[in-house]
């Protein structure tokens, strides 16, 4: 287990300083039991309850904590998604015999734009739930969190590096593009003359991101990145009664809808 | 220490450990510029998953994919990120332990040399054609024997029946470009590993994709699920369907750039991992030189 350090009065602000604000000075474990709830409230509670509960509570805590700009962002990028269940709910739904009207061959109906609607709800409320924890929470205190709790420090590389990683092999992704299509290749053409593209796309990007890995792998050896012992952690996220109480409460509140699921009693 | 630790400390040097959140951030972006810079009705978001496994080993490439998708769905900001992808890490977790199994199987192992392997690898396309010309003549011969050969119902002969043309047809295409381009006997495994990982992965990730969003996911493979309904399938069916038709071929052409990729690196390179001596492969004096790629995916010696 690692020890924290962020109690010594040497540390500067910008280390120690820990996030403020309604919701977003909630222990970031906290957050992440509440939003396993959510999304458990969300599809296993029956009918419309789980789904408008789940949004109710997300949007208020959203407004209060002002991230509903960014609540908003993440909606909108379901979007694609929320359209293709609407759709081919509404006219493709096995067994629905109530038609809302009659175009032509297709036939909309009630059933699958009810279906539709209830799996889009779902849909939101899940992705909104977790949506609320990115838009509170700084990747990093996430990841000290869980260096706390006990998440060896491999683990915390790997999912600290690949976000780190993730922008500059975008911008990377994007000159490669516009470089091979300079060259001649076709990304407007017949699917056959696009599907030739793969190889030269792909090659140059992973070969690109591959010649970082033996650089890095020297730079976290030379660091003692393998070496046995304890971490000293230098920003530990608060972790008050409150957020305890919170937490675990979530935790049974959870373990208590899959168990009334399971025995049959949510219907 | 037990030999259970062992393998799995094996799998996760600090070599591997650096290698995936490369493999992760190749998944996420590839993904996104073969979709979006190509229009391609691929996914393509596997190849660091199977990178990672055929040169780590099954917990390692199961973790990166896994990872991949809880990252790629809740800690990157949007338009990157996207929420609809995080269910789908199992199905990932599991292309990764494939991916791991195949690696230590040595399949993706090039077999590159003279005019011996070419030989062998125009052997075994033949074998497999032969293969499937037979399997499709017993199952495929009338809807009746249809049925009793595989327990499926008659009518779903003829979506059965081009399901399997097509997949076949991909299968021998893909071999054939990969003998074109590095005339190497092993894409012929590669390939077909792709093939099993795909047709795993649609059955994974069936259920997921009906359960979580009623059968669509947002792409253009939603438009397959909307022809199967309304054929009269059911939600799990469709998605089904959906899932043999198209993963298999992703899994196919990612199984592809990986083996050319694993091919084109240094032996130094990869040797260095857990899986790198069964996946180096002949030696150099016995190779010829890989060709390059021109934009246009033709080869330039």
């Amino acid at each position: 287990m690692p020890v924290a350090a962020a109690a010594d009065p040497g540390l500067p602000d910008y280390v120690a300083r820990q996030p403020r604000g309604f919701y977003r000075s909630v222990n970031p474990g906290t957050k992440l039991a509440v939003a396993a709830l959510e999304v458990v409230a969300a599809f296993l509670l029956p009918g419309w309850v789980g789904p408008l509960l789940v949004l109710a509570i997300v949007f208020a805590t959203a407004a209060a904590a002002r991230r509903l700009r960014g609540l908003a962002t993440i909606a909108l990028a379901t979007s694609p998604i929320v359209g293709s269940i609407l759709l081919i709910n509404l006219f493709l739904l096995p067994g629905a015999s109530d038609p809302i009207a009659r175009l032509g061959p297709l036939a909309p109906t009630w059933s699958g734009l009810w279906f539709g609607l209830q799996t889009v709800a779902r849909l939101i409320s899940f992705s909104l739930a977790i949506g609320l924890v990115y838009l509170t929470t700084a990747v990093d205190d996430l990841l000290a969190d869980l260096a706390r709790r006990g998440l060896g420090r491999r683990a915390i590389f790997v999912v600290g590096a690949a976000v780190q990683m993730v922008p500059g092999t975008i911008e990377r992704a994007a000159e490669i593009v516009d470089a091979q299509r300079s060259r001649g290749m076709d990304t407007e053409g017949r699917i056959w003359r696009r599907a030739r593209g793969v190889l030269p796309m792909a090659a140059p990007i992973v070969f690109g991101a591959l010649t970082e890995v033996e650089e890095r792998t020297m730079a976290l050896e030379a660091r003692a990145f393998s070496a046995p012992g304890r971490q000293t952690l230098l920003r530990v996220p608060a972790d008050g009664p409150a957020d305890r109480v919170l937490r675990w409460a979530a935790i049974l509140a959870l373990v208590a809808i899959v168990a009334l699921r399971a025995t049959g009693r949510l219907g | 220490m037990g030999l259970l630790t062992r393998w799995v400390r094996r799998q996760f040097t600090t070599r591997v450990i650096v290698l995936m959140p490369v493999a992760i951030a190749i998944n996420i972006v590839l993904g996104a510029a073969v979709q979006q810079g190509l229009k391609l009705p691929i996914y393509l978001d596997s190849i660091g998953t199977i990178l990672v496994g055929v040169l780590a080993g099954p917990l390692a490439g199961a973790l990166t994919g896994f990872l991949s998708n809880l990252i790629w769905g809740y800690l990157l900001p949007s338009p990157i990120g996207s929420t609809t992808i995080a269910p789908f890490a199992i199905t990932a977790a599991v292309i990764g332990l494939l991916a791991g199994l195949w690696g230590q199987l040595g399949l993706f192992r090039p077999r590159r040399g003279g005019r011996g392997s070419i030989a062998a690898a125009a052997i075994a396309v033949v074998l497999v054609g032969a293969l499937a010309l037979y399997t499709y003549a017993r199952a495929y011969a009338s809807p009746e024997q249809f049925q009793s050969n595989t327990g499926i119902d008659a009518s779903q002969f003829d979506q059965s029946r081009i399901f399997f043309l097509i997949v076949m047809v991909a299968y021998v295409i893909l071999v054939a470009v990969a003998l074109y381009l590095r005339r190497d006997v092993g894409a012929v495994l590669a390939i077909g590993a792709g093939l099993v990982t795909g047709i795993v992965a649609a059955i994974v990730s069936a259920p997921i994709a009906a359960v979580v969003y009623g059968g669509v996911t947002g792409g253009g493979t939603d438009a397959i699920v909307a022809a199967f309904r309304a054929g009269g399938d059911g939600l799990y069916q469709a998605t089904l369907k959906q899932g043999l038709l198209s993963d298999p071929m992703d899994k196919m052409v990612t199984s592809f750039v990986v083996f050319f990729i694993i091919g084109s690196l240094s032996r130094r390179f990869v040797s260095r991992f857990p899986n790198g001596e069964k996946t180096v492969g002949d030696s150099p004096e016995v190779a010829p030189e890989a060709p390059e790629v021109s934009p246009q995916g033709a080869t330039e010696s």
